[in-house]
């Protein structure tokens, strides 16, 4: 059997697996050997060894007679600032470079008992703080269609790269989109609290959700039925039952009502590429005979600013507990104080001090009424806005990002604040919105990308749509800077 | 030399009795073994989970603030006060800052026979921190250990208005509190184990004047009595700053216990550098009208209405009223003993004196008494009917305090019954006049002495049985003859 898992979707990995077209020892040594050429080659693993697999395998073979297992043998990574009680979970920080939780994430767990085998855990930048390069412990992640070029996150990278079907990584501002974008995958971040939060290692509690990674639409969604399962002891959670989203992709709705905001071509960075592509897609919509109507959002170009500043807050109070007291690196000081700005100082990277010292002055009374405050209210009104908006059309589209995977000699964002990569997607993580990044690919070129924003609630619509994008575009994949087929 | 005003006002913090912690299933018990009731979450462990808020210690929050007699949120937030300290485990506290559970309350304190009204300026929710344990001297020691059984336990905190101008008014305040507390059972209030804190903020200014002179925080008072004497001490010390002509520094002190002055803490975290901001994982919480009600609705008669039902229901000096009513089992056990025995001032008296003198010996609180409030009026009973004196009574209720049985049986084994038949008690009566010739003359002569020392010894005849009315009329008619 072929093991080209760059070209099978996890239903049919499951099936060849439940047939016992694939062993699972081929499919251990395959995965290893190609987790280790790509480790060497896009440095997107933080933690992943033959132990870990091979124990993977095993309790895979104790799953075969399970047939029930949706996700049998699926290959998975994982964003580093997830936890798992038997890997370390290190946040790509240096603050945490030991650290192993006791307890394992939900959303592992819901995963696993479906079959799906963990590769390891992957790179992203400090606390995933945005995807910009520069803050990462463990160094930056290469992009797999262009090794010059950032990938945004080693999640991203390990599903473009066909090592991984599937990927789980969280998005506060639009981390998970914004990589899915660079490295050419789809990516769904579900609507606030449709999928645990619990055993994420979040910087902000109220904007941060985990979501999933994957080449097809079919793949999140059977990833995405596993997950969405109401959480009875957590009210921070949705308490519904999610829809059965295969049967609905295999029906899918196709008279979808397009919102696009108008604002949407004053992103700063906006390339010309991205623009020129957008407009183009806009057309193929019109001539799918979907209707597409420009709407006036006047607060969404806010969206990444509040966001960030929020975010700021957030880190600033959810990485208090990162103290050296308990766990995690610790210096020695002459008495407390200096143990905690020894401690601190060291273990964190210079991009993230700089971040959560905004979110602390941010939060001081001088500035809390300035700042803070009329940030929230902004989040409000860009949340009834998209809310109203969403109430007369079913999705909003937008480009991911103004810009294609930056490269490492001139990076875009990073240097600027806010992060111009966030100006589309921010708004989504403000309002808790499901949204998706839809890849477009393109020959000589890196991939492009849309992104779709639902109402609370419908994820459904945005798998629908991707799904109708799949079967109409299906514009042939082109070749990657790595390839891992041979190895 | 001018003449000041003190002017205080407490912070007091109260452990709630919920089984489970404010937001996750750990135990709340006292004196477990350090950081065996702990989890991820309240370890403040990376990635250890989201708050679920323990409804039961809202219910007892709201239990307090409307016995408070404060105005209701119908609305509250949850906030976080992030600062750093090796007890917090999360690096922040929730709290309520923003929309706090009550306000604008009071409680009426007694004093030099006035009712004076202490205002509640807030009360609200919060999670306790974690427990330092200094090995040794503080300072010379290498390390520090912490217990985190106490983190995230759920609090109240009970804010007063700075209404109160001597340690005598705040001593009484934090007493009518802690009783108001015992009363609705949210708390045991137990001070030596920390489950009620008291910190205060006093300042003086010139007699006469409205404004606020520069406030110290007290803290470490651990006692009724520290509470006391540290105000009473951080007064004596302004003063004597402003007699001097000097300035009061700002600061936080610490009362010691032992030396008996108040010192001055380094590194004072002034509240301007307190962060806070609302906390991103805990939603708003709606307290509704029914809610409120239902709450109301289980709230017992207060100390305040018990007292004046006593004194106008049972004709109750205020003295007894205050002493029965200072704990709801005390005031309890009054009212069921009460049930048997239809005298209240007798039977306040004997609670007074006999039962809580016996319960102050023994170091013991009412609930741990073994007579039964029905057997200690039954006992009453037995006197007034002439069953048993009043000092047998006494021996009586010292074995049924000692075992918990009921007086008839222990009267009945011992043969402590009333000597009353006057066929009996004549024949020994003029024994004794016959043995003691010597004070039948004495009598005679006009010493009256000489009866008390006849009755006594036929008291001592009939070890103390003789009903003494009886025997004292009996001598009488004997003597005169
Ligand atoms: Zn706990």
């Amino acid at each position: 059997m072929d093991l080209d898992f760059a070209n099978l979707m996890a239903e049919q990995i499951a099936a060849a697996m439940k047939g016992k077209k694939i062993s699972p020892a081929e499919l251990g040594d395959t995965l290893f050997r190609r987790s280790t050429r790509a480790q060497k080659e896009l440095n997107l693993f933080i933690s992943f060894d033959q132990k870990h697999i091979a124990g993977e395998i095993k309790r895979i073979e104790q799953h075969l007679p399970d047939k029930n297992c949706s996700l049998l043998g699926v290959p998975l990574a994982l964003a580093d600032n997830i936890a798992t009680d038997d890997q370390k979970t290190t946040c790509a920080s240096r603050f945490m470079a030991a650290y192993q939780p006791p307890f394992t994430a939900r959303v592992v767990s819901q995963l696993k008992e479906n079959g799906a085998l963990l590769i390891g855990k992957t790179n992203l930048e400090e606390f995933n703080l945005g995807c910009s390069g520069g803050s990462s412990f463990f160094n930056s992640v290469k992009n797999p269609w262009d090794l010059e070029c950032s990938a945004g996150s080693g999640a991203a990278a390990a599903v473009a790269s066909g090592l991984a079907t599937l990927a789980l990584a969280s998005d506060t501002r639009g981390e998970l989109r914004q990589a899915a974008s660079y490295c050419g995958v789809l990516a769904l971040k579900p609507t606030y609290g449709r999928i645990s939060r619990k055993g994420l290692i979040d910087i902000a509690s109220s904007l941060e959700q985990i979501g999933i990674l994957g080449r097809c639409t079919s793949d999140l969604a059977i990833a995405l039925q596993v997950l969405a399962v109401p959480e009875p002891d957590n009210p921070s959670t949705l308490q519904i039952e999610a829809p059965p989203y295969a049967s609905l992709l295999e029906k899918p709705e196709e008279n979808f009502k397009i919102a696009v905001p108008t604002c949407w071509n004053e992103a700063s960075h906006l390339q010309d590429e991205v623009k020129n592509d957008f407009q183009e897609q806009l057309e193929n919509l019109d001539k799918l005979g979907l209707e597409v109507n420009f709407v006036t959002l006047p607060h969404f170009k806010d969206a990444s600013l509040v966001a960030t500043m929020i975010c700021a807050v957030e880190a600033f109070s959810n990485l208090s507990n990162m103290d050296g007291v308990r766990f995690g690196h610790r210096e020695t000081g002459k008495h407390l104080q200096e143990m905690y700005i020894e401690t601190r100082s060291r273990g964190f990277s210079s991009k993230l001090k700089k971040f959560i010292t905004f979110g602390g002055l941010t939060s001081t009374p001088k500035y809390y009424d300035t700042f803070f405050r009329r940030g929230q209210k902004l989040r409000t009104l860009i949340s009834r806005e998209l809310e109203s908006c969403l109430a007369e059309n079913d999705l909003l589209l937008t480009p991911t990002t103004p810009f294609k995977a930056p490269s490492f000699a001139a990076p875009v964002s990073g240097k600027e604040f806010p992060d111009p990569a966030g100006y589309y997607t921010a708004a989504a993580n403000l309002s808790g919105f499901p949204a998706l990044s839809f890849p477009l690919f393109y020959e000589g070129r890196l991939p492009g990308n849309l992104q779709f924003i639902a109402p609370r609630k419908h994820e459904a619509a945005l798998l629908q749509i991707a799904s109708l994008l799949e079967k109409e575009f299906s514009s042939h994949r082109p070749k990657f800077a790595l390839s891992l087929q041979e190895v | 030399m001018s003449t000041f005003e003190a002017v205080i006002g407490l912070e007091v913090h109260v452990e709630l009795l919920t089984a489970t912690k404010l937001f996750c299933g750990c135990s709340t018990a006292f004196g477990a073994t350090p950081n065996t009731q702990v989890c991820p979450f309240c370890l403040g462990l990376p990635g250890g989970g989201t708050p679920v808020l323990n409804k039961r210690a809202v219910e007892y929050a709201l239990k307090t603030a409307l016995a408070l007699n404060c105005q209701i949120s119908p609305e509250i937030t949850f906030d976080r006060k992030n600062y750093f300290y090796a007890d917090l485990p999360k690096g922040y506290q929730t709290t309520q800052h923003f929309q706090p559970l009550g306000k604008k309350g009071y409680l009426t304190i007694n004093i030099k026979e006035e009712t004076k009204r202490i205002g509640i300026h807030q009360v609200h929710i919060e999670e306790d921190a974690g427990k330092m344990v200094h090995m040794g001297d503080i300072l010379s020691t290498p390390f520090s250990r912490v217990d985190f059984n106490r983190a995230s336990v759920p609090l109240v905190e009970i804010v007063s208005e700075p209404d109160m101008h001597t340690p005598e008014e705040a001593r009484l305040f934090l007493q009518k509190l802690r009783n108001t507390l015992l009363y609705i059972g949210v708390s045991d209030c137990k001070m030596e184990e920390g489950s009620l804190r008291c910190d205060a903020n006093i300042s003086l200014r010139p007699l006469g004047s409205k404004g606020l002179g520069v406030k110290t925080e007290l803290k470490n008072m651990n006692s009724f009595r520290a509470v006391y004497r540290g105000i009473e001490h951080e007064i004596e010390r302004q003063t004597r700053i402003l007699q001097e002509g000097g300035e009061v520094t700002p600061q936080t002190r610490h009362w010691d216990e032992e030396t008996g002055v108040t010192k001055a803490m380094r590194d004072k975290l002034v509240a301007e550098s307190y962060r806070y901001f609302p906390d991103p994982t805990l939603p708003p919480l709606k307290i509704s009208e029914e809610w409120q009600m239902e709450i109301r609705s289980s709230i017992p008669e207060l100390p305040d209405s018990r007292y004046t039902r006593f004194i106008q229901d049972y004709n109750l000096p205020s003295y007894d009223a205050d002493v029965l009513t200072a704990s709801r089992e005390l005031g309890d056990y009054y009212e069921r003993a009460l049930d048997t025995y239809r005298e209240p001032k007798n039977l306040s008296n004997w609670i007074m004196s006999e039962l809580l003198g016996l319960l102050n010996t023994h170091n013991m609180d009412i609930v741990d008494c073994k007579v039964k409030p029905h057997d200690l009026g039954n006992l009453l009973k037995l006197i007034d009917e002439g069953t048993i004196s009043g000092r047998i009574a006494k021996t009586v209720f010292e074995e049924m305090f000692a075992t918990g049985k009921k007086p008839e049986a222990i009267i009945k084994k011992k043969g402590l019954t009333q000597i009353s038949d006057e066929g009996t008690l004549l024949k020994i009566v003029e024994e004794i006049l016959a043995d003691n010739p010597g004070s039948v003359e004495d009598y005679h002569s006009g010493k009256d002495r000489a009866l008390g020392f006849l009755v006594g010894q036929v008291m001592k005849k009939t070890k103390g049985q003789a009903n003494p009315q009886m025997v004292n009329e009996l001598l009488r008619e004997k003597l005169k003859k």
